[in-house]
Formats: C-alpha cells, sequence, structure tokens
C-alpha cells in the first residue's frame, strides 16, 4: 500500500504534488475512493485523498449556485440542498454498489472528475452541464482556477467542463462550483410492461419527443427487472418500460394524461404515486439492477436510442448478456460473463458499427490492467490527448494509466 | 476605440501575398478566393467596427475538405488564419491580421440530417442559428440556444464563441446543446469529436473547443440537440420604480422554485429606445421593466404566471402586463430582441457583456451609472437578468476619437467591477480582441499558462485567430510564444 | 459606425445624406441573413452590410467606381428586404439609388452593357414600343443560343421574358376619367403604368371596374406616363426626374380640377417610387412641395382598398391562393398584411409562401441584367411555391407576376384581378379553368314594399 496524503487545504495539496514532481512519483489521487475500482488500476507511489478539503464554501439558493471543497461527501451537499428545498439536476449515480465497493461515500470532486450522471440526464443534461467552475493543482503543482460562480461565463476556454471526465489525470480538484434546481412539488412514474426492447425504447423516443419534459426513461427487461427490490414491481415477471414526470402537482396530472394518450396503443399503464416514484428512481441510481457480482463483468455503451436495442442484440450473438437501458435507451448498462478479455473484442466492434463508445466498469483488476477499460480514440483525437495531457501533467505523475496505458 | 493593439504582421508573409492568393484559388477555385482592395475591406471589421482592419485574402470554402486544404496550406506556409461566420462578433472575434487568410463559412450551410426520434440535427457550421429552428419547426421542435443575433448568426460563430442568449436560463448556452463537431486542425486534419449519442468519448473535447474562440481549429459540422416546442410561451411584464425592487424580484422568483424560461430586464433609457422601435407596448415611466417568460401547456403557463406575478407584488410593480396572444408576446419579444439594433438608431454603441452574482445587482447598476457619468457618457442597460449577464450599452460618436476612448475606459471599468463583485468579463460574447487585455484582471498567470498550453496543443504555431483571447504582453513574457512571431 | 468624410466631401449635400445614413448602420449583420444574393452567394460583398461597406469606401475615397464596386453593387435587386431587416433604419434604398447614380457618373460600362441598357430605357417605358418590341421577338427566339454562346445572356433573357403571345389592349388607356355608375364616394388618379398595360392590360381594367363598382372615379391623367422607377434603377437618375417631372406636372393638373382622394397605382415597383418623389425632387425648387403632396397621396390599390368597404363577395370559390408579397409592397411599402385580407374577405383560401420575404428576382430589370441570379431565385421560390400546393398565384406586382408565370405549373395573376372577379368581375385572362370552381353567390331576390304589404 501506497503512502496516504491527506492535504487540508490547498497550499497543502500543491505542496505534495510539488514534492512528486521533484521526485518523479506518481500518484493516485481518491476522493473517498468508491470508484477505485473503476478504470485501470493505478500504481501509484503516492497516494492523494482529497476527503480532508471538505465544506461547502458558498450556497445562494436564489442563485441557484453551490461551492465545495471537492472532498465533501456528495451526501452532505444533497442534505444541506434539500434542507433548501434543491437538489443536484444530474442525479449522480453511485457505482459503489456495483463494483464492490461503499454504497454513498463518493465526493462531489470525483463526481464531477468522473461526469457520473443518473436517469434525469435526458431533461437536464450531465454532470458537466452543471458545473460552472473548479480549482485544482495540475502536474505542473500550479494552483489555477477556471469559470465562476455565475451561469454564463465564456471567459477564456472552457478549462471547468474540459476536466470533467478526466479522471483525475489532468489535475486534482480542490474546489467545485455547481448549478443546483429546486426539488419538483410532486412526481409520477408511468410504467407500461411486457414490452420487448425494440418497441419499449420506441415508447421511450415517442414520450422524449413531446413536450412534457421527462426526466426519466429507462427499460428494464424482464430478468433485469426481477432484480428490483421494490416487491410489486420485481414478481410480476414481466420487462418494465418507466417514465418519470417531475413538476408542480397540477402539471404533472395535466401532462401524465397527455402522455398516456399518446402512448396507450402501448398498452395499460401502472402508476407510481410520489412516494414510490423516489423509491424507484433512487434504486436506479444505486444501480440496484446490476449487483456487484464477480462472476460478470459490467459495461456502459452510449449510443443513438434507436439503435441501441440492435446493439443489445448483436452482442448477445456472441455472448449472453442481460442490458438495463437508461436516458431513453441511449445508455445500456450491459453484464457479460467474465472472459480474460471481457468480450472487449466483440463488444467494441459492434458499438463501432452502430455508433457510440463503451467503457468497461466492472471487472478484476488484472482484466482491467489488460484491456482498454475506456473507449479507445481515433488517431487525431489520441494525439489530442496525449497533449493535453502533456500540457497539465508532462511527467505523467497524475493517475498514470488510469484512462488509458502509458497516459 | 483602438487601445488593443494586434501583433505584428509577418513581412515574409505580406510579401508573398500575390503567391499565396494564386496557391489558394488554385485549392479552391477563383471564385472562392477574394484578393482585391475592396473586397478585402469589406471583411475588415465583424459587428464591433471599433476594431478594424482588411486581411490578407479572403476564403469561402464549399465543404471540410475545402477547409482541410486551406488551413493544411496556411500551416506549411506558416499563414495566420481568421475564421467567420457571419461576422456578428460584438468582441471582433472575426478581426482579421493583416497577414491573416479570413475563412468565411458562409457557403457551408447545409442541413446534412434531422433525425427527430433521437431529436438531433447535423448541419455545416455556416448554417445560421435560426435556420436550424425553422428546418425543424414544423415537426414542433427547436434548437433552444437564442443569441439576440439569431436571425444570422452562424452556428460556427456559436461554436466558437460558446453563445447563450434570453432563453438559456431553462436550456443552457451552446455547450449544453452541442452533441457532435467536425473539426479541421490547423494541420488539415480532420477530426470527430462526440456524435448522436451522449458523452463524448475519452476527454470532454466538445467542451474545450466550444468556447475555443476559433483557435482550437475550424468547425464545419455539428450534430446538435433540437427539442420538442412546448405548446405554448408567454411573457409578462413587469415595470418598477427602482432597480432594486426588480433585481430583488428576480431573485424571490427564482427563488421561489420556478424556473422561467427567461427574465429579461431594461432600464427606463434601453425601454425608451427599443418602444420608439418595436411599438411593444412598454411602459415608458418606470425605472426597470422585467419580461419575465413561462412556458409549457396553456394551463400551466396560466398558473406560472399568476404565481409570478403574486410573488412581483410584494415588489410594489408599477405595471403588470401579461402577454394576451400569440402575436402580443411577439411584439414583447420584438423590442427586446432588437434591442442594440435600435440603439443604433440614435447613438453608436459599445455593448458590453459581464456577468455578476444576481444579489449584486442593484449595486452594480449604481456604479455602472456612475461610472459613465464620470466619463460624460450615457448608458442603456438591457440584460438577461436571470442569470446575470449584464449588457449596458454605453453610448458615443464614433466620429468623435477622445469619446471613442472614453467608452472604452468606461467599459474596462465596468467589466473590472463585474469581476470585483465576484462575476466575470464575458457571459456570452466572448473575449475576441476588446476583452483580451483584461483577462488579468479575472485571472492569474498560472490561470492563463493553463489556458495557453491548451492553445498550443491544438495549434502549435499559435496560426489561428491571432491577436485573440490572450494579452499580448501575458503571451510573449510566457513560453507558448508564437512560431509565427519569431520568424518575423 | 464610424466615418472618415472632410468638410469638402461633406458640403456635397449627396455626400452630407449618404453620411447621415452610413452613420446609422452599426454592421450588426442582421440584413445579411436576409438578403436573396447573400442567401445564394454566401458573399460579404453580396450583402447589404457588405454593400454598405464598399459605398462607404467609393465616397470616401473620392475616387471612380471600381469594377469591383460596380459588379457588386449591379447585383444588388433593391429588394429592400434589408430594410424590413434592419433594427437600425439604415435607409438602404436611398443609399443605394445615391451610390448607382455615383457610379454611372464616374465609371465605364462595357459596349454590350450600354447596349442593354439603352435598348431597355428606350423601349420598356413607352407602351408603343414595347408592343412592337415584342412583336418582333420571335424573330430573335431561334438565335437565343447563339446570342448566350457570345456573351449577349441579357440580350437573350430579354427575348426569353417576352410573351409568346401579346395579350389585346386594354379596354380603358386613358387618359381621361373611368366615371363610376354608383353613387360618387371618391376620385383617384390611377397610374396607367408603362409596361404592364401591354404584358397584362386586364389589371388596370379590373381596377378601374373594382374601384368604379364602389362609387369612385379613376382618373388617368393627360400627359402621365411611366414613373421613372425603371431608368432611375438602371443609374440613370437625371431620365428618371424627368419621368418624375412629367407625372407631377399632370397630376398637379388633375389635382387642380377638384379633390383627390388619391394616386393609385397597382404595380407596387411604380408605387415605391412614387411614394419617393418627394424624395427624388427635393432638390428640385419648383416641384419640391408638388412631388411631396403628390407623393403624400400615392396608395397602392391594395392599401386603398383595405381602407374601403367593398361589401360581400359576388362569387364565391375555395380556390387556394399563394398570395406572393412583391418585394416593392412588403420591404419598399412595408404593405403586408392588407393583400392577403382583401383575397381572404373576398372568399379565397389564403396560402403563404415559404421565405416569402425572398424575392423571386424578377427586380425590374434585374432578370434581364442578372439573368444566372435572377434565375436561380426563381427557380428557389417556384420551388416554395410548389411545396404549398396552392391553385394559383396572386402577386401585386407586374414583374413577378412575368417572372412567375410558366415556371409554377399554376396561373400567376394580380390581386386585383382576382378581387374584381370575386365582385363580379369577368374570369381574370389564364383562369378559365378554374372557372367551374367557383359559383355564383345567390343573390336574395329584391322584394318591393308590395310584397309585404298585402294590401
Amino acid at each position: 500500500m501506497s503512502d496516504v496524503q491527506r492535504p487540508g487545504a490547498d497550499w497543502e495539496l500543491q505542496f505534495v504534488i510539488a514534492g512528486c514532481v521533484e521526485k518523479r512519483l506518481p500518484i493516485e489521487i481518491v476522493g473517498s475512493g468508491s470508484k477505485r475500482a473503476i478504470g485501470r488500476p493505478v500504481d501509484g507511489v503516492v497516494t492523494i485523498t482529497t476527503a480532508s478539503l471538505r465544506g461547502i464554501s458558498l450556497y445562494e439558493p436564489n442563485e441557484l449556485v453551490m461551492s465545495a471543497r471537492a472532498g465533501t461527501p456528495l451526501s452532505q451537499i444533497e442534505a444541506e440542498l434539500a434542507a433548501r428545498g434543491q437538489m443536484l439536476p444530474f442525479e449522480p449515480i453511485d457505482l459503489g454498489p456495483t463494483t464492490g465497493g461503499p454504497q454513498g461515500s463518493q465526493t462531489i470532486g470525483a463526481v464531477f472528475a468522473t461526469n457520473m450522471s443518473g436517469a434525469r440526464r435526458v431533461l437536464y443534461g450531465a454532470a458537466r452541464d452543471h458545473l460552472l467552475g473548479v480549482r485544482g493543482v495540475n502536474g505542473r503543482a500550479e494552483l489555477f482556477q477556471a469559470g465562476g460562480r455565475v451561469m454564463k461565463n465564456v471567459t477564456g476556454y472552457d478549462i471547468t467542463r474540459g476536466l470533467t471526465g478526466s479522471w483525475g489525470t489532468l489535475a486534482a480538484l480542490t474546489e467545485v462550483t455547481f448549478k443546483v434546481i429546486p426539488w419538483p412539488e410532486t412526481s409520477v412514474t408511468i410504467i407500461y410492461l411486457g414490452l420487448p426492447d425494440n418497441l419499449a425504447i420506441e415508447l421511450l423516443s415517442a414520450a422524449m419527443m413531446m413536450p412534457v419534459e421527462v426526466s426519466g426513461a429507462v427499460h428494464l427487461p424482464a430478468p433485469v427487472a426481477a432484480r428490483l427490490n421494490h416487491p410489486g414491481l420485481k414478481t410480476l415477471n414481466k420487462s418494465i418500460t418507466a417514465l418519470r414526470l417531475e413538476n408542480f402537482a397540477s402539471a404533472v396530472a395535466g401532462r401524465k394524461q397527455r402522455l398516456k394518450e399518446t402512448l396507450k396503443v402501448y398498452g395499460k399503464a401502472l402508476e407510481l404515486e410520489h412516494r414510490e416514484t423516489l423509491e424507484f428512481w433512487n434504486e436506479l441510481r444505486r444501480l440496484s439492477v446490476m449487483p456487484h457480482n464477480r462472476q460478470t463483468l459490467l459495461w456502459r455503451i452510449s449510443t443513438k436510442a434507436t439503435t441501441a436495442p440492435k446493439l443489445v442484440s448483436a452482442i448477445k450473438r456472441y455472448m449472453p448478456a442481460e442490458a438495463y437501458y437508461d436516458w431513453g435507451g441511449s445508455l445500456i448498462w450491459l453484464e457479460v460473463p467474465s472472459a480474460a478479455d471481457a468480450g472487449t473484442a466483440e463488444i467494441r466492434r459492434v458499438t463501432a458499427i452502430h455508433g457510440g463508445h463503451a467503457m468497461l466498469i466492472r471487472a478484476e483488476p488484472a482484466v482491467r490492467a489488460a484491456v482498454e477499460v475506456f473507449q479507445p480514440l481515433s488517431p487525431p483525437l489520441e494525439r489530442l490527448t496525449r497533449g493535453l495531457k502533456a500540457a497539465f501533467d508532462p511527467a505523467g505523475i497524475l493517475n498514470p494509466g488510469r484512462m488509458y496505458a502509458n497516459l | 476605440m483602438t487601445l488593443s493593439r494586434m501583433p505584428e504582421p509577418d513581412r515574409a508573409v505580406l510579401d508573398r501575398r500575390d503567391s499565396i492568393v494564386k496557391d489558394l484559388e488554385a485549392l479552391i477555385g477563383v471564385d472562392g478566393v477574394i484578393s482585391e482592395e475592396e473586397g478585402r475591406r469589406a471583411f475588415e471589421a465583424d459587428a464591433l467596427t471599433a476594431y478594424r482592419q482588411a486581411p490578407l485574402a479572403v476564403a469561402l470554402p464549399r465543404s471540410t475538405e475545402d477547409v482541410s486544404k486551406i488551413l493544411r496550406y496556411c500551416n506549411q506556409n506558416g499563414v495566420r488564419v481568421v475564421p467567420r461566420g457571419a461576422g456578428t462578433s460584438l468582441c471582433g472575434g472575426a478581426l482579421p491580421t493583416a497577414d491573416s487568410i479570413v475563412i468565411g463559412t458562409s457557403r457551408m450551410n447545409r442541413v446534412i440530417e434531422t433525425d427527430f426520434i433521437n431529436r438531433t440535427i447535423t448541419v455545416e457550421c455556416g448554417i445560421t442559428n435560426l435556420a436550424i429552428t425553422d428546418a425543424v419547426s414544423a415537426e414542433g421542435f427547436f434548437y433552444a440556444p437564442d443569441p439576440s443575433s439569431q436571425l444570422a448568426c452562424t452556428v460556427g460563430g456559436n461554436v466558437a464563441m460558446n453563445s447563450g442568449g434570453a432563453h438559456c436560463l431553462k436550456y443552457g448556452v451552446t455547450t449544453n446543446n452541442v452533441l457532435g463537431l467536425k473539426m479541421v486542425l490547423v494541420d488539415g486534419e480532420i477530426v470527430e469529436i462526440g456524435g448522436a449519442y451522449p458523452d463524448s468519448e475519452g476527454y470532454d473535447f466538445l467542451a474545450l473547443v466550444v468556447g475555443s474562440e476559433g483557435q482550437f481549429g475550424i468547425v464545419t459540422e455539428a450534430t446538435l440537440k433540437i427539442v420538442p416546442k412546448p405548446e405554448s410561451a408567454r411573457p409578462v411584464m413587469l415595470g418598477f420604480s427602482s432597480c432594486e425592487a426588480a433585481g430583488q424580484c428576480v431573485a424571490a422568483i427564482i427563488g421561489s422554485g420556478i424556473i422561467p424560461v427567461a427574465i429579461e430586464y431594461m432600464d427606463r433609457p434601453a425601454i425608451a429606445v427599443c418602444e420608439a422601435y418595436a411599438k411593444a407596448g412598454y411602459p415608458l415611466d418606470v425605472e426597470a421593466l422585467l419580461i419575465v417568460e413561462v412556458e409549457g401547456y396553456e394551463d400551466e403557463t396560466t398558473r406560472l404566471l399568476r404565481d409570478i406575478v403574486d410573488i412581483a407584488r410584494s415588489f410594489d410593480p408599477q405595471v403588470i402586463e401579461a402577454s394576451t396572444s400569440a402575436e402580443h408576446s411577439a411584439r414583447i419579444w420584438k423590442g427586446r430582441k432588437a434591442a442594440f439594433g435600435a440603439m443604433g438608431r440614435i447613438s453608436d454603441y459599445y455593448c458590453m457583456d459581464g456577468t455578476i452574482p444576481l444579489a449584486r445587482l442593484p449595486e452594480v447598476l449604481s456604479r455602472i451609472a456612475q461610472i459613465c457619468a464620470e466619463h460624460r457618457l450615457k448608458v442603456a442597460n438591457v440584460f438577461h437578468a436571470g442569470d446575470g449577464n449584464l449588457h449596458p450599452l454605453i453610448l458615443y460618436n464614433a466620429n468623435d476619437q477622445d469619446e471613442s476612448n472614453r467608452a472604452e475606459l468606461a467599459g474596462a471599468e465596468i467589466l473590472k467591477l463585474c469581476v470585483a463583485v465576484g462575476g466575470c468579463l464575458t457571459g456570452e460574447h466572448g473575449v475576441g480582441i476588446e476583452k483580451r487585455d483584461l483577462m488579468e484582471v479575472q485571472f492569474s498567470p498560472s490561470d492563463l499558462a493553463v489556458q495557453m498550453r491548451i492553445k498550443s496543443v491544438f495549434d502549435p504555431g499559435w496560426l489561428l485567430n491571432p491577436g485573440k483571447v490572450f494579452p499580448l504582453s501575458v503571451l510573449e513574457a510566457s513560453g507558448e510564444r508564437p512560431a509565427a512571431d519569431q520568424a518575423a | 459606425m464610424q466615418t472618415n468624410f472632410t468638410p469638402e466631401q461633406l458640403s456635397n449635400a449627396r455626400i452630407a445624406e449618404a453620411e447621415s445614413i452610413l452613420r446609422r448602420c452599426v454592421h450588426c449583420g442582421l440584413c445579411t441573413a436576409t438578403c436573396p444574393t447573400y442567401v445564394l452567394l454566401g458573399d460579404e460583398r453580396d450583402s447589404p452590410r457588405g454593400r454598405i461597406y464598399l459605398i462607404k469606401d467609393m465616397l470616401e475615397d473620392n475616387a471612380p467606381a471600381s469594377k469591383e464596386v460596380q459588379h457588386h453593387l449591379d447585383r444588388c435587386l433593391s429588394c429592400l428586404s434589408c430594410m424590413s431587416t434592419c433594427p437600425s433604419g439604415v435607409d438602404y434604398m436611398h443609399l443605394i439609388d445615391l451610390a448607382r447614380a455615383y457610379v454611372e457618373q464616374t465609371a465605364s460600362r462595357p459596349f454590350k452593357e450600354r447596349l442593354v441598357r439603352r435598348l431597355l430605357a428606350g423601349i420598356l417605358p413607352y407602351p408603343e414600343r414595347f408592343r412592337f418590341a415584342i412583336r418582333l421577338a420571335p424573330l430573335g427566339r431561334p438565335w437565343t443560343k447563339m446570342l448566350r454562346r457570345f456573351g449577349f445572356e441579357q440580350l437573350a433573357a430579354m427575348i426569353d421574358l417576352a410573351p409568346a403571345v401579346l395579350p389585346p389592349s386594354p379596354k380603358f388607356e386613358g387618359p381621361g376619367t373611368a366615371a363610376t355608375e354608383d353613387e360618387r364616394r371618391a376620385r383617384v388618379i390611377m397610374l396607367a403604368g408603362c409596361a404592364q398595360q401591354v404584358l397584362r392590360p386586364g389589371i388596370n381594367d379590373s381596377t378601374i371596374r373594382l374601384l368604379a363598382r364602389r362609387g369612385v372615379d379613376v382618373v388617368v391623367a393627360s400627359g402621365s406616363g411611366c414613373c421613372g422607377a425603371l431608368t432611375y434603377h438602371l443609374g440613370d437618375e437625371a431620365g428618371a426626374i424627368e419621368f418624375a417631372k412629367r407625372n407631377v406636372d399632370a397630376w398637379t393638373k388633375e389635382l387642380a380640377k377638384g379633390p383627390v382622394d388619391a394616386i393609385i397605382s397597382n404595380a407596387s415597383g411604380c408605387g415605391t417610387t412614387i411614394k419617393d418623389y418627394g424624395h427624388m425632387l427635393k432638390r428640385e425648387p419648383e416641384y419640391a412641395a408638388r412631388a411631396a403632396r403628390i407623393s403624400a397621396l400615392a396608395r397602392d390599390v391594395s392599401e386603398f382598398l383595405g381602407a374601403y368597404e367593398l361589401g360581400p363577395p359576388k362569387r364565391w370559390s375555395s380556390l387556394r391562393v399563394a398570395y406572393h408579397p412583391a418585394c416593392s409592397l412588403q420591404h419598399g411599402q412595408r404593405i403586408k398584411e392588407q393583400p392577403r385580407d382583401l383575397l381572404s374577405k373576398a372568399g379565397y383560401s389564403v396560402v403563404d409562401i415559404p421565405e416569402s420575404h425572398i424575392c423571386c428576382g424578377s427586380a425590374g430589370t434585374y432578370n434581364i441584367m442578372q439573368p444566372e441570379i435572377a434565375g436561380a431565385l426563381r427557380d428557389r421560390k417556384s420551388k416554395n411555391i410548389k411545396r404549398i400546393k396552392p391553385d394559383l398565384v396572386a402577386a401585386g406586382n407586374i414583374g413577378c407576376i412575368s417572372q412567375l408565370s410558366g415556371q409554377v405549373d399554376v396561373p400567376v395573376v394580380h390581386t386585383v384581378e382576382l378581387l374584381d372577379w370575386a365582385y363580379g368581375g369577368p374570369v381574370p385572362r389564364g383562369l378559365e379553368p378554374l372557372a367551374r370552381f367557383v359559383s355564383n353567390v345567390p343573390e336574395p331576390k329584391q322584394r318591393r314594399a308590395e310584397d309585404f304589404i298585402h294590401a
């Protein structure tokens, strides 16, 4: 186990990194460590955790903006927001349980560093869409800031968003500023049963073509639906196609009727009222339908919604697979049996044909070290990626190899 | 108004003008290259006319391949390049240098593909912002970012500047609505970033390219989100006797849990000018006018407007007038959308674009009035209040050099004020040449160094859109010294 | 926008006028989006903003117009779409007119172009000469290919545009007064026009019938003729002013005879010019005041009728009419709704053409001088019209009607012809096949008092 550093201030973090730069020591940067099992394993001599960089530094409910130090637990942020009737728009997903880690421990910095969004992304956009400003230390041990605390800001390049999804390979974040939204007055979930994948995606697309602001659109084929904790839904033995509406009460009621009217050809709809809706989507947010399992691997595939069912059935020609469709079908969580190459060749080939990208989320460390975990890049993109890495971290000491080998 | 200097032109390139023009003509055809004196001069400015410089030549490519050929050539020959969409930039984003080739994308304006089921559209980047909405509106969709110049500005320009608009309070700005880009890198290589699926792979290059002010490459195609159009959208006009009351009302509306699609603010001078142009029925005897728009189904907008009016009542509004019909709404917006142009009827103006935290609004407005008075200039304020994006319009006489300089100085003071209260220099127009020398107010040397290194990744020779974004002194002092300058 | 004129330059009234127009432009670029030539060509120099810049440079330099400036100004349609778009109120119309006159004075043109311009200016404004020329056109038709090959595209375009069959002369050519048979409620002067009465005499006839039927005396003044627009837009300002003066003289005489409610034009291109007489003649001391009075009285026929109760239509139809707003009407005179409303009230079902703000390419003599661009605009317009599948097209300007006839599969007529038909006039020329879809509104039997009082 490497040496763990717990800086409590920006300058301390800068100081630690400066020391590593000097000695060329590779660093593993973690928040709470809940996503350590994701990505390629990092062989860090020094581990830096941002867990001691805690606290909410700014919260203006009337401006819908909050700043927090990077190591602040997400749970603390959400509790603070909920106390003022607000929330994070993008409903960050918790990959802890599915990857065998703890539940509910991730930090706000890590949420943005990995750009982890949940079901509500279909309406409000991803984590990166809500990040307004960052402070951080790059691999040159420079403390820098980008963006700010206002919603509209095009002063200089958008480094703020550029750092989302960089998995700590470009900089260690110390503070993030982000946009929040009010909690809706109420919500409802409309559920259709027993639809095959292609019809289900058609239904989800039809719903999202209407101006009713669907804020969740998922499809769980029958075997996946059976894994739900919800006592009523898990025993139906049927696929579940669910749509969520969130708004003030009268709008939810009106929009629900419009949706059901348009979608009546897909059969009779069940409804989950507000409390059950909260439970159902919370469960999905923890990815409970893809529980931790050493016998299987978990892939995350991003594609066009209408091609998703075809993509899944193409993969099924090569291996058994269970899929769960989020984001109206444009995100596939795919569970396949363990294999030394993680099914990489087939899955990447099929994804390439259908358009999109795939990331291996859950696999044994040996597998993750052996295969490309992140989507391989086109030659020009790879060239830019290496250039960007070198611009931030010329010595290559920040999370080396986490995203791509030799990077 | 010429306080910011441009980099020295490369003499060697200027001397080779004729042969460069000939080479470009061979690459993309004679009708795609403009080289005569008068023609080049028509490209010497965008919508910030205070800065003017005719380019070496102008190229009007018809395809991504044309752009690639031109860039490869320019890169090999050390010729600088200035990308240009419709030339509607308010910060001099398309201002040429004497030794640069302007690449205008106006001939690349096709819709390539619309996909209503997946709610995306792929277009060439020279298409105008409004033409995208026109292409999808019959099916009940629209493209959300709506800069005031949306009639004329191009998507390529929107991507370069990460343009916003009145309705981004709800729908976000350009970067939140772009899914994929096709871009030509400075060496002519064509790269595709993202696509018609969520989250681009690897690093978020979409985020870096959107808002890079044409300094990373030339975007030639974009895949964008389209959004189903709400059944109705209705604005209400709220007039107040003080800007404090209006500012508090905005905060109260947002704090209440309602997110309107737009909250626009006009002060007394702006109201008078817009009303004279648009006959929108704006009240002329209030100090501040808010236009708050909500959307949804008919019954919902009625309720939301009622809620908003209820909130507004506690701030003692002098005027409450909700739109009664589609025409009425159009009229109300016509005045606001044409505000800049309408201001042009009475005076030259210099348009600022700072953003501030909303809570500081009253204080900032009174400081702006003070600053302009100190410089003996008039000012009108029109802005997106919901997100704190201010557009003070400083009125001046462009034919009076002293007044022009005073306008520029007052503008700089206003922007410094925006940064001082926790905001930023520019919310949606971009840095360009106009705010370049103020960047040090907002960023430390290391912040700027981080940005400049990214520029070097994309464009090691610093050939693309030279002289913009970074103060020349900072650039010259840094290690990222542009190759062309070294040659000169 | 900043300008750089010397005080000497500004002492010239025309330069001073140009300067004041230029100063209003803020270079925002909105006009580019609605300019037909920019939309087609994507070149700043072929946009209003670019042309304004070219004009500014040309005037500031005080030098003869270069070939390039001439070329791009020639390509302007003068459709004035930019003026509808411009939020700053830049008076592009007078700027481009001024610039054109400057170009004609300072730059030369090749022989071919001068020939065509002479021909047009010498023929079109004179109905007799124009009729004669159309009769000659068939002789030229076999040679158009050859003319094109030798670079006489414009001559070829002229021949192509000439109608194959010359319609009969109008029923009333004036001068004189077509008196109403109804109780007299108004007296108007009508511009009989030049090319229009040759190409489609039915328009004047319809106008007179429509007005006279509702109690309006229609006067065609002795001595009046072409409005001058044609020569003006060819850059011959002096010639245009002569035409304007003749009309002002002729109409002033009519004004002296008795009250005139309006001076009506049914070709919107001409109407725009008459409305500008006050401006054109403002430097002519003898004419300025009278011209201003004439301009103040000028009305497009649809504008006049819009303010005038026409009563219920006499015929009922379900015809789907695509209303094509002529640029001179929608942009030049800012008349947008009245023609549509009149057609709707007359019982037609009116549909709008997509991109209706974009010119059809006719633009006076533009389709002869710039056949390539005019052709592209005509095709674009035809495609847009076909998309909405109308039974016929209505427009308020003879130029558009000639430009689109034969291009869109359906007849193209003047708005007043349709109105006259609906209110009891004959079937307009070319609409005979549609007549069976139109039926008379049953007239309630006129009852007399005796019918009710059974004595």
